[in-house]
């Protein structure tokens, strides 16, 4: 095992240990390339597919597994595929188990779990050595194969007595078979999912998991199967669409309006959903442009509020962006990138809007954009994005993807009390004189919830004004109101975010990125180390302002690639125009789905696309 | 009656021009209705009718064109302690927020939307707007307007708007009134006020005007609880021209129906719900 200087994920200079756990997951790629026939113990991961058509209940076995996973104590990864469409298609879930902490799905199946003929047909290539394919016995299937598994999943169903919609169960049961001794963990699972349907449903599915369960569980040892889970502590176990909505109601989100729109539509219903439940309001808009000035005008009247949608209704927030930049007022907007240009491709992932976010809006004004990197950066960076939006009065633009909303991780219990709500200089009384853009040093002037206090008046606007908030058109106030919004620019530059850095202090390579490949490049990271190629990750949390500490990474000797999820390299543009620093190469994907570890290294090692 | 919303502010209108009736007319309501300055929150368009606000002591929120009632809808769902106005005009209104307009009818969040409709884009200098007369030459329409005029009363009619009136600006004992009234309903209460454009509507003048408007709620069989007479009576237009409320109607308020106003305005309450370990537990 080549452990090479393998360490944890440090902020620049070493001073905060953001992740303690060392990580040991060496063997992997060895077992990825050689033959796995022999290998019938545990491997250090094991990588599931289960695979179906859009209302064939896929979306009942995953959530199944993927929280069985995780009480059993697994660590893991899933990620979603699914089709733009609501019957039919090919949607898929990669689920990646492992004893230690995984970051994202890499290549390669061990167990495939095809509910359709297509899941067969697209996948059947993809299966390691030694792999097993649980397929719907009514299915053609590959003769050549030898561990192959038929069953009538809606035949069993029936035999139980169940209707055929709880094949989904018998699914889940044979799959367990592969993974533990018992059904507890699916059986504790079910009874969560479906108390409020009644016991002749929660019966129902558990014994149809159990009949599939038994189907497979006679022969499953002469199979691979998972290293046996660790008695850890409590894992939890979301997605990106889970983290970014809890975050903002741990910041204190009191405000949401948005329009659906696929990835972000997550978002939306959680808070949508728990609104009784935590005092929050969520108001569905006619389009995304209502959805941003209302959630302008709910800011406006002091309250936290936010707005979620992807790149198209981004496009349509910008105009709306100024108009907080203007007239100061704080709102955060999540833009949960997809493939564009246009309507794209809905369901995928992509990094195509960020120098759109960074430039957004007309006219120039100060702003933040943050991008976390997996489910637990996304959580507490939406603290982080409610508190840069008070404190600077501005809009925060806070990047996800597909790839981060769609895709479950297990984490350690995420903890409320570390976002510390800062709501930067808020005035709940002033006095008759009060102008809400007094000049002020730091270009922030202290912001009045209006209706509060005895008699100040809040008077904001989008077109120029002065001090009191009226409007002005002579050149010598435009001057100095510009200056005094542009300051809060330096403010923000100040309280940038650091550049998180994994990996060997003296790398051969430098790999940077931003946002959901985080994961990915880390493990990569990992790859090339374990091939004798020392390497270095390099996440930045914020992409706007760049953080200063990036130009360090510049000081190294080390070959620097910019990797990203888009065309043009958008990233390595930024860093262009912002630091005057080029990269001697680039890795980039743009085929809407995310990066996996072997992609990331084997465009490494052909020396990455020449530098633009 | 003391005249607390008023400020003395040099305007950016015309002489002559029909937004003095309608600020003057705003603020004897406002003076009327016993409110505090500071409860109050005027929320505006981009025009001429947007620079309203300016020139009324209250809180002001000017926005982007056409974007009044999404702003104003957020503000009243924040703080339902605040008396809410959107005030724009029927360019801001019609012609660019006319998507808004509907949603919001069909809300009914609790503002009063004023529209100062003078059937003309005044601010970029005389170009044609959704409710131009047809037949009206302008910048943009040389050959005349020859779409359907926008009826902003039947469309707000036939939405079920609770409150849908008229008024208009030389009359400003009846502006003041009808605002008045609009502010008192509990609801999405629409005020279109006909107001003459003294520079670039040269059809729809003060003298035009004059002799065809009349008070609908002078006619002792007219009842604006009846939607199929308002129906009727919005689509007058011509030699008879009626003003009043025409449709009036109660149903819950967008804010009625959002459990968490239950207690007490939005910004009055804990950020941090007491649950959020309950939703975080959902995950483990």
């Amino acid at each position: 095992m080549g452990q090479t200087s393998v360490c944890p994920y440090i902020w620049w200079l070493g001073v905060i240990q953001t992740i303690t756990i060392y990580i040991n997951h060496i063997m992997y790629y060895n077992q990825f390339t050689n033959n796995r026939k022999e290998v019938v113990s545990a491997l250090n991961n094991f990588n599931i597919l289960v695979g179906g058509e859009a209302g064939q209940g896929l979306v009942s076995v995953s959530n199944m597994l993927i929280k069985a996973v995780a009480k059993q104590g697994w660590y893991l990864f899933a990620q979603q595929d699914y089709m733009s469409r609501i019957r039919g298609g090919h949607n898929f879930l990669r689920l990646r188990i492992s004893d230690t902490p995984v970051y994202c799905c890499e290549r390669g199946v061990d167990l495939l779990v095809a509910l359709d003929q297509e899941s067969l047909t697209q996948h059947q290539q993809e299966l390691n050595e030694g792999a097993v394919a649980i397929a719907d016995a009514q299915l053609a299937y590959s003769k050549e194969h030898e561990h192959f598994i038929g069953i009538s999943f809606a035949d069993v169903a029936t035999n139980q007595g169940q209707p055929k919609i709880m094949a989904n169960a018998v699914a889940a049961g044979a799959v367990w078979a592969f993974l533990a001794d018992n059904l507890t963990a699916i059986e504790d699972v079910i009874k969560e999912t479906f108390a409020a349907k009644g016991e002749a449903i929660v019966d129902g599915n558990i014994r149809c998991a159990e009949a599939g369960f038994n189907l497979v569980r006679t022969n499953r040892q002469q199979f691979v199967h998972p290293p046996k889970p660790q008695t850890h502590n409590e894992l939890m176990v979301l997605k990106g669409n889970d983290a970014l909505p809890s975050g903002a109601l741990a910041a204190g989100l009191k405000f949401m309006s948005a329009y659906p729109m696929t990835p972000s539509t997550g978002i939306t219903e959680f808070i949508s959903t728990r609104s009784e439940e935590c005092s929050v309001v969520m108001e569905q808009t006619e389009d995304e442009i209502a959805a941003i000035n209302m959630a302008i005008g709910a800011a406006y009247a002091g309250v936290r509020a936010m707005t979620a949608t992807s790149g198209g209704g981004f496009a349509l927030m910008t105009e709306a962006l100024g108009l907080a930049g203007a007239a100061e007022i704080p709102v955060v907007v999540i833009n949960a990138q997809r493939p564009g240009p246009s309507t794209g491709l809905p369901t995928r992932t992509e990094q195509g809007d960020l120098l759109f976010a960074v430039y957004s809006g007309s006219g120039d004004y100060p702003k933040a954009v943050l991008a976390p990197g997996d489910v637990e950066e996304a959580f507490y960076l939406m603290g982080t994005a409610f508190n840069l939006a008070d404190q600077f009065h501005t809009p925060v633009i806070v990047l996800s993807d597909q790839h981060l909303a769609d895709s479950y991780q297990t984490i350690a219990p995420l903890d409320p009390n570390k976002i510390v709500i800062d709501r930067g200089e808020l005035l709940f009384d002033a006095g008759p004189d009060y102008q809400r853009y007094q000049y002020t040093e730091s270009g922030v002037s202290p912001r009045l919830v209006p209706g509060f206090g005895s008699s100040g008046l809040v008077v904001s606007a989008g077109d120029e004004h002065g001090q009191d908030g009226h409007l002005i058109e002579d050149a010598e106030t435009r001057r100095l109101m510009m200056e005094k919004r542009m300051r809060k620019l330096d403010g923000i530059r100040a309280m940038t975010l650091d550049p998180l850095v994994y990996g060997s202090p003296d790398p051969e390579y430098i790999l940077i990125g931003f946002g959901s490949t985080k994961g990915a490049i880390r493990e990569a990271v990992d790859l090339l180390s374990q091939q004798g190629l020392p390497a270095m990750a390099v996440h930045l949390p914020q992409v706007y302002p760049l953080p200063e500490k990036l130009r360090k990474i510049w000081q190294l000797s080390g070959k620097k690639l910019v990797v990203e999820n888009n065309y043009t390299g958008q990233l390595q543009k930024l860093i262009g125009m912002e630091f005057a620093l080029a990269p001697d190469g680039s890795v980039r994907k743009y085929d809407g789905r995310p990066f996996s570890p072997q992609d990331i290294v084997e465009q490494v090692l052909q020396g990455g696309a020449a530098s633009e | 009656m003391s005249k607390q919303f008023s400020i003395s502010r040099e305007t950016a209108w015309c002489p002559g021009c029909g937004n003095f009736g309608i600020l003057n007319a705003l603020s004897q309501a406002l003076d009327g209705l016993g409110l505090q300055p500071k409860d109050v929150l005027l929320v505006s368009g981009i025009g001429q009718a947007g620079k309203t606000p300016h020139y009324i002591k209250a809180n002001v929120l000017n926005t982007l064109h056409g974007r009044t009632l999404p702003t104003a809808t957020g503000a009243k769902i924040a703080n339902s302690g605040l008396t809410v106005f959107a005030i724009g005009g029927d360019g801001d209104g019609y012609a660019e927020g006319g998507n808004h307009f509907i949603h919001a009818l069909r809300k009914n969040i609790d503002i009063t939307y004023l529209v100062h409709n003078n059937q003309v884009f005044g601010l970029t200098k005389g170009q044609a707007s959704p409710s131009s007369d047809p037949g009206m030459v302008t910048g943009t329409t040389p050959l005349g307007v020859t779409y359907e005029s926008f009826n902003p009363l039947a469309v707000a009619i036939s939405m079920n708007g609770s409150f849908v009136a008229r008024s208009y600006a030389g009359d400003q004992e009846h502006l003041a009134n009808t605002i008045q009234e609009a502010v008192r309903h509990p609801g999405f209460a629409l005020v279109d006020i006909l107001q003459p454009c003294v520079t670039f509507n040269k059809i729809n003048t003060y003298q035009w005007f004059r002799s065809r408007v009349y008070d609908l709620n002078q006619d002792p069989n007219y009842d604006p609880s009846n939607r199929k007479q308002a129906w009727e009576r919005c689509w007058e237009w011509g030699e008879r021209i009626p003003i009043g409320i025409f449709y009036r109607t109660e149903r819950p308020t967008l804010c009625d129906h959002l459990p968490a106003l239950k207690s007490e305005p939005l910004v009055r309450q804990p950020l941090v719900s007491s649950r959020l370990d309950q939703v975080l537990a959902q995950f483990k």
